[in-house]
């Protein structure tokens, strides 16, 4: 009787202890993830901050192309009322390819090209697409061992009894996830 | 000795995160200059390992070289974020290295900067050193030349403007991410092993006791603490058991015992050559620049 009594007694320790640890890890790879996300928010913050000079720089040689600048106007406002990570997941893809198009415009116009100032805002933004893409990848790195915890047993059950539930990937627009490549 | 690698290999592949992308590593590095593909002579490379480790010695800033051989179809940009996490590059908490990777056969190259460095080394600055320095070095074929003076405009461009970089940027690399499982796989191989060899069986008992008062004291919980305390220690009894009972079998067998009873030389580390002590833990996010010759 005293032997059961004990037995019962360990399983229970045991679960308690399992379900402490396993709590405490989804608590902080969510925190992992948003704090992650953040990183990958001030990236795009830093791309529209460079998107103005730009267009500064370009808007008055490209006489024919003023379509290009109304776009990305547009895309800007829309990151800038941009609510939910949804939302501005969406904006910025849409920065991005309004912005893709200009670089694409601006290669076409070889004094542009040859301005070292055009150059260096170039190279500004082809960096700041790269930091993007690192911090996205390591956004999404972090939603997959999130998404494979909730998801495998026995941390399933503990996740759905505490409401911790998978998260969504960052996906780029298709040809999007490429940082627009600039060549002189 | 088949087992003891086998379970070592296991051990390895459960620790090791799981990589996607084509990255392969080009192992550890053995300084500050690392050359694959023997593009410079050997006091040529011992010159600028002298110059970038009194470098570090003044500043504090890592700056490491790489030159492989291949991409092995991987991106430059790739390559060198996921080297620069590997060897981490830079100081823990400060980020302050550079990397300067040159593939040779794909005749790419890049100049990848820490997160503390990004608001001193730009990627305009980055991609202009690449540009006109290192660009018609290379062309020439005079790539230790070329790789010299890389360097010298890395530091040039850091020192120019030493400034504390904006505190926004600060918090978000103030955040320290330290991995503590090789130390710990290290650490309870040790404990294992001294507990082997004590021939008492209560010792495991009383440090599995002791812990868990520990993770009851730092979590904060009465509860846990008791829990924790209770289980570890019948889980240390029962375990010191086992370890001091194979210990003594393979004693008195003349073998050596398995790698879970003391056996394992995991517990020795050997330092690196030449003083060079690996970097600093430090990460960078995809800044700087890239080019090609």
């Amino acid at each position: 009787m005293k032997k059961i009594l004990l037995g019962v007694v360990a399983v229970v320790v045991l679960l308690g202890g399992y379900l402490f640890t396993t709590y405490n890890k989804f608590v902080s790879l969510e925190e992992k993830i948003d704090s992650q996300w953040a990183q990958v928010e001030t990236q795009y913050q830093r791309r529209l901050d460079l998107i103005p000079n730009l267009v500064e720089s370009v808007k008055g040689v490209m006489q024919q192309e003023q379509s290009v600048f109304g776009a990305l106007a547009d895309a800007r406002t829309k990151y800038a009322g941009a609510k939910t990570v949804d939302e501005k997941a969406a904006a910025a893809t849409q920065v991005e390819s309004s912005l893709g198009r200009l670089l694409v415009i601006v290669e076409n116009y070889p004094q542009l090209r040859s301005s070292e100032n055009v150059q260096t805002l170039m190279v500004q933004l082809e960096g700041t697409e790269n930091r993007i893409g690192v911090e996205r990848g390591r956004f999404n790195d972090m939603v997959r061992d999130l998404n494979t915890s909730v998801k495998r047993f026995p941390g399933n059950i503990i996740a759905s009894k505490f409401g911790f539930s998978e998260r969504a990937y960052f996906d780029a627009a298709s040809g999007a996830e490429n940082a627009p490549k600039v060549t002189f | 000795m088949w087992r003891k690698f086998f379970v070592a290999g296991v051990v390895f592949v459960l620790l090791a995160p799981i990589t996607v992308s084509a990255y392969v590593t080009p192992g550890a590095p053995s300084g500050y200059v690392n050359d694959y593909a023997a593009v410079m002579s050997e006091t040529e490379r011992g010159e600028l390992e002298s110059q970038l480790s009194e470098y570090e010695k003044k500043t504090g800033n890592e700056i490491a070289v790489a030159v492989i051989k291949s991409l092995d179809g991987d991106t430059v940009e790739n390559f060198s974020e996921k080297l620069f996490a590997e060897w981490g590059i830079g100081k823990e908490g400060k980020d302050n290295g550079v990397l300067f990777l040159v593939a040779l056969d794909d005749h790419k190259m890049r100049i990848e900067v820490g997160y503390g460095l990004e608001p001193v080394l730009t990627d305009a600055e980055s991609y202009w050193i690449i540009e006109r320095v290192a660009k018609p070095a290379f062309q020439n074929n005079e790539y230790a030349r070329g790789i010299r003076e890389v360097t010298q405009e890395i530091q040039k461009a850091i020192d120019a403007d030493v400034g504390e970089p904006p505190a926004s940027l600060q918090d978000s690399t103030m955040k320290v991410h330290f991995d503590f499982s090789p130390l710990a796989l290290v650490l309870f191989v040790w404990v294992i092993s001294v507990l082997a060899r004590s021939k008492s069986w209560w010792a495991g008992g009383i440090i599995g006791g002791v812990i868990g008062s520990l993770i009851g004291f730092i979590s904060g919980f009465v509860y846990a603490g008791i829990v924790a305390m209770s289980v570890l220690t019948v889980f240390g009894l029962l375990f010191d058991f086992l370890v001091s009972r194979e210990y003594q079998q393979s004693v008195v067998l003349g073998k050596r015992p398995r790698w879970w009873a003391g056996g394992s030389g995991l517990g020795r580390r050997s330092s690196g050559g030449g003083g060079f002590g690996g970097f600093g833990g430090g990460r960078s996010g995809g800044g700087g620049a890239s080019g090609g010759w």
